[in-house]
């Protein structure tokens, strides 16, 4: 290794050999170099899962800051702090903290709210992530182990966000606890004794805050970090799917590499993470726990609710019909422990098995890195779609007398929509989605055979009125298009083949004429890559076709 | 009752200071409610305008067996609550109840929160800007208290109470309809506990004192006028409190909460993601 | 080097790298590599690791107008979040300094309303301006380059030789052939899985004993008392009413499962009462006691509508029908509300008479046993 000290091309300086000196020592450069050169896609659906871990990253550094102040204890005190509404009523340690945390810690209710609304963020970001994965079969082999994982990591997050949500002992969390107990006692055969066990003895207890407390910040942490680095390992050996598309097979991941390109856009969307935490954190209020009050068995809201992630649960409670089930000798299964769980435990087990069951039923058992279009699986999407609208009829469900109250309808009416509607809504969704899917394909396909339309009508010497298709490729003698699907988006439009000027430039803003920095790039002859082979293809209608986007007479002003 | 009995002048007094505030803060539902109701208001405004040219003159006729204030409610029942309420307050079989022993308070409060007069027959009457005028409201009052007696309006600040008692004492008898901070609630079957962001003091006063509708009565003996006015003092305390943590989203709980974690957290992160990934 | 080789504990061997060590140090010399301009070494490890650069859109000329806008646009936003992060800072540590007292008063001043919603916005602004210029930084000023990078299927070689390596150690092993020595494996693998777990049995405790769930502090001659402690006469309440009672025993209002609702039913609600068989004389004059936990999930009920004698839960909506019992007439509740015997002491109030005759709250699998 010294060898390398005198080498010619040896690090002349300063920072190149303190390198050499570290490299020396840990024998790095190899694996770094391969992590800087590991390419990633560019499409922004890849961000969704990065979106979780940040806020996951997030919740680590904002909850170890509320741990400095919480007081995870069930002991009785009188509160003495600046909030007056509150001062001299009897209440928890625990709850008394969090309002210490609110109204006497300098920041501290910026803090536990950027950790309410992190938690609510990284829920919702795990759950588009696994749509995504869903929708286009990236949990096909050879990812079913990741799938696996991501399941179990969503379970994790709601066990997280359960236990965290009961933390401060406020009147509403009570509540939420109040009905885990009796789900829990719902369970048959030995559902008191798991209460038992978890209560340390009947509902509520000294132990359970403390108990929570530490499944929220120890356990389910630790599981959930050492399936994050699992997960991310498993990812980094797999490398990326990616959509169809030119020079994309099953064998590459075209892309950015790691460095600078994408670890930039990842730093950035970390630091966007945190911001919109930290703004929802500031500028609206979540949680706030000196209003609720401190918990009473005796006492209750309206309009007691679980944070959304578990308003599912609750409403599949809620629409549940009064079904004990007597069994001989006087034993019951109440009607509690059907939506919740066994509800539950299909839900996540029907999920967590998905790409086995597809496996089966498809007998596709070859490895794919390819993504699919969900209008080309349109079984598999309506199937989503279906899941995704009883899911949603169960939170309508969840949340039905907030409905009832603000748009004033009877809440017995709201309770009868979800009951039927978690029947009816998946089957017309998949229905309808089965057909939309169908129906896309199709126009795909037509437009592969007889090309785009262009909105020119042409008047034919016999007097009968055609529009002028544009093909996409060579055409037989009959005019139709012999390109076949291939699995990745067709050009439905003029402006998307370079036959007319694209209309958007800039993300947010259309800009009709070409901007300086169009002018520019010509000016540097940069073509457009992606529009180059079929500009050269057009050919039919007007000459000025196929020109380059600033010609003018493009096809696109006749039709708009 | 620890409260005295006023007869003519003393509930104006006791009316007057928070009628005026909750006026001002119902300024903008007011203004929404307005066009529903703007044609029946027009002529009710126009009777009574033409009643209040009329009525001193009519009072003086008759000042033998009732007071004036008594006389001219008489004249103001038989025109508006009659058809329902009875000849002589008995009620009326599926149409009103009975104001024999409702007293004063229920009138203050059925009257000044608009709820009655009845627009037409629901489940629940909803409230509404007032119908009668502040005096008019007196002279109802009087006619009913004259004439079915019942619980009488509380004097003095009704908002003097004890405020973390009345914190607790509004958990424990209140909150389960009307949520933790007075939003209001559904109920069985389109009924529902209304909002108590416009109620003023005295009108949560009287609903307590007289259960109106579905809600339960809070006698004087179950809640003590002083425990009244701590549930009073949190309520009205609480509504006008600054939220320290940034817009309250109506206080809703997880439910808005949730809404504004995928309408405006989600749907920005996915708009910034985009144009990550966008290649202009 | 030589030195090596004597130092203690060596086994001799030569220093020199071995002719596994191999790699890219054979394929390429110091001197070759040395030869190579930055950008060919960056290509040349590219494509040891599979990666090749397919196109590269270099970024906007040097000195370029493009160049110095994108530069400006960027610079700018990283200077808004150094400012926001500042102004985080003020009005953090500001704030009963120069600022207005933060801390929240009831009678508070407006800042205290502030405090949160600036610091929010500030550190807001500062996270997605750094954000946002970093990726402005990426798309406008960096070379815009696609790679490919290659995916390998598994090695078959690999997979040969370290099935030869496992079998080869298994084999050694002879646990094929010593059966003796498997069985006890195995039993001593299952005696310790026990072993571990066992201490959690600190945890189990017998629900049955003592019949904990099915029993409240209520007894007979245990007076009914307001969360105050105060005891209830049947004059006190107005017909139409509910007050949550507790039993009169210390931390009575505060037993997670003592809570009862003491109703007092209007006239036309007790010629319509019917209670449930056996419970007829429960109540007291126009007086029922129920329980105040629902029988579904456990919330306390007390949603009473006094004209439509309904108790509604908020949890989930179970409705009971106080005239009927307190029986479910909607929702997902499926047993009625245990009523709570009740009759006047001597000095004329309220008692139980008894506890509960039913286990109160969410129902559960012995619940009908015990």
């Amino acid at each position: 290794m010294a060898a390398t000290a005198t080498a010619p091309g040896a690090p002349t300086s300063r920072l190149g050999k303190a390198a050499t000196e570290f490299d020396d020592r840990l024998i790095v450069a190899g694996p770094v170099r391969r992590t800087l050169n590991k390419v990633f896609p560019d499409h922004w659906s890849f961000l969704l899962g990065e979106i979780a871990l940040y806020c996951f990253i997030l919740l680590l550094l904002s909850g170890t800051y509320l741990t400095f102040f919480f007081d995870a204890t069930m002991t009785e005190v009188v509160y003495d702090g600046e909030y007056d509404p509150l001062r001299g009523t009897d209440m928890s340690a625990a709850y008394a903290s969090a309002l210490d945390l609110s109204f006497d810690v300098r920041g501290g209710l910026f803090m536990r709210q950027m950790h309410h609304w992190a938690a609510l963020l990284f829920v919702a970001a795990i759950v588009v992530h696994l749509l995504r994965i869903f929708f286009t079969g990236a949990f096909r082999r050879p990812r079913e182990s990741n799938w696996l994982i991501g399941v179990v990591m969503l379970v994790l997050s709601l066990l997280m966000g359960v236990t965290g949500y009961t933390l401060p002992d406020d009147l509403l969390s009570g509540t939420g606890l109040r009905i885990i107990s009796a789900i829990l006692l719902s369970i048959p055969v030995i559902g008191t004794w798991v209460h038992f066990a978890i209560f340390n003895g009947d509902f509520v207890g000294e132990e359970i805050i403390g108990r929570f407390y530490i499944a929220h910040v120890l356990i389910f942490p630790a599981i959930l970090l050492a399936l994050i680095a699992v997960h991310l390992l498993i990812l980094v050996k797999q490398k990326h799917t990616q959509f169809p598309g030119p020079g994309r097979t099953e064998h590459n991941v075209v892309g950015n590499r790691l460095f600078p390109t994408f670890a930039g856009k990842a730093t950035g969307l970390l630091l966007v993470v945190f911001g919109v935490c930290a703004a929802l954190a500031g500028l609206v209020q979540i949680n706030p726990v000196w209003l609720w009050g401190p918990y009473n068995p005796a006492q209750v809201s309206a309009a007691s609710q679980p944070d959304w992630y578990i308003l599912f649960l609750d409403g599949s409670t809620r629409i549940f019909p009064a079904w004990d089930i007597n069994l001989p000798g006087d034993y019951t299964i109440p009607a509690l422990f059907w939506p919740t769980v066994v509800v539950a435990g299909a839900m996540f087990t029907v999920l967590a098995l998905y790409p086995m069951i597809e496996r089966k039923l498809t007998g596709d058992t070859a490895a794919h890195h390819l993504l699919q279009r969900p209008r080309d699986v349109p079984v598999r999407t309506s199937l989503g779609v279906m899941a995704l609208t009883f899911y949603l009829v169960l939170v309508i469900s969840g949340s039905n007398d907030v409905i009832a109250d603000k748009f004033t309808i009877s809440l017995n009416a709201m309770t009868w929509f979800g009951r039927i509607g978690v029947i009816v809504f998946p089957a017309i969704a998949y229905m309808i989605t089965y057909r939309i899917c169908l129906g896309l394909q199709q126009h795909d396909r037509e437009v592969l055979e007889h090309g785009i339309e262009t909105g020119v009508i042409r008047r034919l010497p016999h007097g009968e009125f055609i529009e002028v298709h544009q093909p996409l490729g060579p055409v037989d003698e009959h005019g139709h298009g012999q390109l076949a699907y291939g699995g990745a988006p067709v050009p439905k439009r003029m402006n998307q083949v370079g036959g007319a000027r694209r209309a958007i430039r800039g993300f947010f803003t259309p800009i009709e004429q070409p901007s300086a920095v169009e002018l520019e790039q010509q000016g540097e002859g940069r073509g457009l890559a992606a529009g180059e082979a079929a500009r050269e293809l057009t050919s039919s209608g007007r000459p000025s076709d196929g020109g380059r986007p600033s010609d003018g007479g493009r096809p696109q002003d006749t039709r708009d | 009752m620890s409260t005295t009995n006023p007869h003519s002048d003393a509930p104006t007094d006791a009316a007057g200071r928070p009628a005026d505030r909750a006026r001002v803060r119902r300024r903008s539902k007011q203004r929404r409610r307005i066009a529903n109701v703007a044609g029946l208001m027009a002529s009710l405004v126009l009777t009574g305008s033409l009643y209040s040219v009329f009525a001193p003159a009519q009072a003086a006729d008759d000042t033998t067996s009732e007071s004036a204030a008594e006389a001219a409610g008489r004249e103001l029942y038989e025109r508006s609550c009659i058809t329902c309420h009875g000849e002589n307050l008995e009620g009326e079989a599926n149409r009103g109840p009975s104001l024999i022993g409702v007293g004063e308070a229920s009138v203050y409060f059925q009257v000044h929160t608009g709820r009655m007069p009845l627009v037409r027959q629901q489940e629940q009457a909803p409230d509404k800007p007032a119908v009668f005028s502040d005096e008019e409201i007196d002279q109802l009052m009087a006619y009913v208290q004259a004439n079915g007696g019942g619980p009488t309006l509380p004097s003095g600040n009704l908002q003097d109470g004890d405020l973390a008692e009345g914190g607790e004492l509004f958990r424990l008898n209140c909150a389960s309809c009307h949520n933790f901070v007075g939003e209001g609630g559904a109920l069985s079957s389109g009924k529902y506990a209304p909002s108590l962001e416009d109620a003023t003091d005295l009108e949560i006063y009287t609903a307590m004192l007289t259960g109106p509708e579905n809600m339960p009565v809070f006698g004087d003996n179950q809640l003590t006028p002083e425990e009244k006015r701590s549930i009073i003092n949190y309520v009205q305390t609480v509504k006008f409190q600054a939220d320290p943590g940034g817009a309250g989203v109506g206080r809703m709980g997880p439910v808005a909460e949730g809404l504004v974690i995928w309408v405006v957290g989600v749907t920005a992160l996915m708009f910034g993601i985009f144009w990550m990934g966008s290649k202009a | 080097m030589n030195t090596h080789e004597t130092r203690p504990g060596s086994a001799g061997g030569s220093d020199t790298p071995g002719p596994l060590h191999g790699g890219p140090d054979e394929d390429y010399t110091p001197e070759q590599l040395a030869a190579m301009s930055r950008e060919e070494l960056d290509i040349l490890g590219a494509r040891y690791d599979g990666v090749e650069i397919l196109h590269v859109d270099p970024g906007p000329e040097p000195g370029s107008r493009l160049e110095k806008r994108a530069v400006r646009q960027v610079g700018w936003t990283f200077a808004g979040a150094g400012i926001s992060a500042l102004l985080f800072l003020v009005v953090y540590a500001g704030s009963g300094w120069f600022l207005p007292e933060w801390a929240w008063a009831e009678e508070g001043t407006t800042w205290s309303a502030l405090f949160t919603p600036l610091l929010g916005l500030f550190m807001g602004l500062a996270f997605t301006l750094a954000g946002v210029g970093l990726v402005l930084y990426t798309k406008k000023l960096l070379p815009h380059e696609t790679a490919v990078q290659d995916k390998h299927d598994g090695s078959h070689f690999d997979r040969v030789t370290t099935g030869a390596t496992l079998v080869g150690g298994l084999h050694n092993s002879g646990l094929a052939r010593r059966k003796l020595l498997t069985r006890s494996l195995g039993f001593m693998g299952a005696a310790f899985g026990l072993m571990l777990i066992a201490p959690l049995g600190g945890m189990i405790k017998n629900p049955n004993k003592g019949n904990p769930l099915g029993r409240t502090n209520w007894a007979e001659g245990v007076r009914l008392v307001r969360d105050d402690g105060s005891p209830i006469r049947p004059g006190d309440q107005q017909p139409g009413s509910l007050e949550t009672v507790f039993p009169a025993v210390p931390g009575g209002n505060r037993q997670s499962d003592a809570a009862t609702m003491l109703i007092r039913l209007r006239p036309e609600q007790v010629t319509s009462d019917r209670p449930r068989e056996g419970q007829a004389d429960f109540g007291y004059g126009d007086y029922v006691a129920y329980s105040k936990i629902c029988t579904h999930a456990g919330c306390p009920v007390s949603l009473y509508e006094q004209e439509t004698s309904r108790i509604l839960c908020p949890c989930h909506q179970s409705q009971f029908d106080v005239t009927q019992g307190a029986k479910p007439v909607f929702g997902p509740a499926t047993r009625s509300l245990p009523q709570l015997p009740i009759t006047v002491d001597d000095e004329g109030y309220f008692v139980a008479r008894s506890d509960y005759i039913e286990a109160v709250g969410p129902t559960y699998w012995n619940r009908e046993r015990i």
